[in-house]
């Protein structure tokens, strides 16, 4: 049985994020289907929301199950929760075939099994006996599971598994489907998959310490999520018309700008406070 | 080591009836895939078989944490996550390079990726310790090598737990980076195989327009696999270890079943991919 340290002080609480994170999350990705509702491209944006949403809930995730002393740093549980998110989701786009609409809430749910199992096992069969370690890795799964998916969504303007494998390529003017072309083809998935892992596993990683604050961590998360968001919207010329690539991008920077000047705020209010901290004394010598 | 310094968790022994309840996952899983699947058995079974090969190789590689950036503790500078990640797929890619060759000499060609990555960054970490922090190579667990025979105790420094990176540490990364390439490819190579034989019947393609589509999909949910196996091994070293030498090697027979239980339920959902 480890310790808990407490990481922060105040903030909300744990459950309430859960709630706002995976019903804002769901109802942003959801809002990426008005896409195919309206026959257009514009809403992909949504994706990109849908993605920070579960990154602000997944770094608090993160800082519970830190908080225990895990012993392999921060960044170990980013890459878990999006190596079997990244599965989680992709079998889920599949049950487009069934009906589109099933495909978010698919996404959470077999993300959620397949996470539980996880957490089973990182628990029990390694014995490291951390209290909220399967309900953690549970939850992390679905975050990683949503950052995917929304980010997904975002590049392609869909979430359907026929739409992400199919492409259009140009060849001397005649337009051909081609599968290489497409989102899993060209194997944009793995660049999401880096820019999805870098943002949950770093902002508290950054920001932790004695003087962590649960604000500037989540503002952290934002700013972390908007930059992944930023080069989504690149990405998605590939995919999307200039039109809905134009306003993923100025809405990204409009977040990314806001947060970052926000951040910035923050740790100078915080980074005064420590100007306060005494300095480590030595034990024993000249006192 | 903690980053909280709250000190790391994990107790010694096995958990029976845990390791009981994953055996039966493992079952469940292999059964269900033969219900739904019967074509996907043996992959799934060779999926599973990559999750124990890297969880075993994992343990063999020398993880120093930040103890070791600060010449404290024996090992490369960094935690497992990324060194497995880095050796595991630099095996994986060169396994998949290999593919179209036959599965031994793809599994060769992944084995000699990753066990190359190693060998290159254990050169070079030994170089900076050596020539750039100045600190000679001593291992904490043990005072004589066991390969070498070379005496440690008096190169070691007070305080510490040995510093640089001895020689069968150097063996061990090696050794990991064989196993963990080898396995990374083993999971791309079966899963490939699935989604070559099932997306054209499936979604009716042409077989030549979905190589680059089987491709992909078998890459990424191997990278995921790989990172999944590769962190819950991470949990049952809680930290850092030294090389086969390290008392904490003898915990695999845990990290074997735990990853061969998150490989199988893995391993299943990417084989439903093509089933539903």
């Amino acid at each position: 049985m480890s310790v808990k340290i407490e990481a922060s002080e105040g903030g909300m609480d744990h459950n309430v994020m859960l709630g706002i994170g995976l019903v804002g999350a769901l109802v942003c990705i959801y809002l990426v289907w008005l896409n195919t509702l309206m026959s257009t491209e514009v809403f992909a944006f949504f994706g990109g929301l849908a993605a920070i949403i579960a990154l602000w809930w997944g770094t608090d995730s993160i800082k519970s199950l830190c908080s225990y002393g895990i012993g392999t740093g921060v960044p170990s549980a980013g890459m878990i929760a999006l190596g079997s998110g990244v599965v989680a989701m992709l079998f889920a786009t599949k049950l487009a075939g069934i009906s589109p609409l099933l495909v978010p809430v698919g996404c959470v749910v077999v993300a959620a099994i397949l996470g539980a199992i996880l957490g089973f096992i990182s628990d029990k069969v390694l014995n490291m006996n951390i209290p909220v370690m399967t309900r953690m890795i549970a939850e992390l799964t679905v975050v990683g599971s949503l950052t995917m998916l929304g980010f997904t969504a975002m590049v392609a303007g869909t979430f359907s598994f026929g739409d992400l494998i199919t492409g259009a390529t140009t060849v001397f003017g005649v337009e051909i489907a081609s599968y290489a072309a497409s989102v899993i083809g060209g194997c944009v998935l793995a660049t999401i998959f880096m820019l999805g892992a870098i943002a949950i596993q770093h902002p508290f990683n950054a920001c932790l310490g004695p003087n962590e604050s649960w604000d500037r961590t989540q503002m952290c998360a934002i700013e972390c999520g908007a930059l992944s968001m930023i080069t989504v919207a690149i990405m998605s010329i590939a995919f999307l018309s200039i039109p809905a690539v134009v306003i993923s991008f100025v809405i990204s920077i409009v977040i990314w700008g806001w947060s970052y000047s926000e951040l910035i705020a923050l740790s100078k209010r915080d980074a005064y406070d420590w100007l306060d901290a005494q300095p480590i004394r030595e034990v024993g010598g000249e006192q | 080591m903690s980053a909280l310094g709250g000190g790391s968790a994990g107790g010694e022994g096995i958990n029976p009836a845990a390791s009981v309840i994953a055996l039966v996952i493992v079952l469940a899983s292999v059964g269900v895939a033969y219900v739904l699947y019967p074509a996907a058995l043996i992959p799934l079974i060779g999926i599973i078989v990559g999750g124990v090969l890297i969880s075993f190789g994992v343990h063999f590689v020398p993880v120093g944490g930040a103890p070791a950036a600060m010449g404290q503790a024996p090992g490369i500078a960094t935690g497992v996550a990324m060194l497995a990640a880095g050796g595991g797929l630099a095996g994986l890619f060169g396994g998949a390079w290999a593919a179209e060759l036959g599965i031994w000499v793809a599994l060769g060609a992944g084995a000699v990726g990753g066990g190359l990555l190693m060998a290159i960054t254990c050169l070079m970490v030994n170089v900076i310790y050596v020539y750039a922090m100045g600190i000679p190579a001593a291992s904490g667990k043990v005072d004589k090598d066991p390969i070498t025979g070379d005496t440690y105790d008096g190169y070691r420094s007070q305080g510490t737990e040995g510093h640089g990176l001895p020689f069968i540490s150097y063996v061990g990364g090696v050794l990991g980076g064989l196993f963990g390439g080898m396995g990374g490819t083993l999971i791309y190579l079966e899963l490939l195989s699935v989604y070559e034989e099932a997306l054209p019947s499936f979604l009716g393609m042409t077989p030549e327009g979905m190589q680059t589509l089987a491709v992909s999909l078998a890459g990424i949910f191997a990278v995921g696999m790989f990172l999944v196996a590769a962190v819950l091994t991470a949990y049952n070293i809680t930290g850092t270890i030294e090389g086969p030498h390290d008392p904490k090697f003898k915990r695999w027979p845990r990290a074997v079943i735990g990853s061969s239980a998150a490989s199988a339920v893995c391993g299943l959902v990417a084989i439903l991919l093509v089933v539903i």
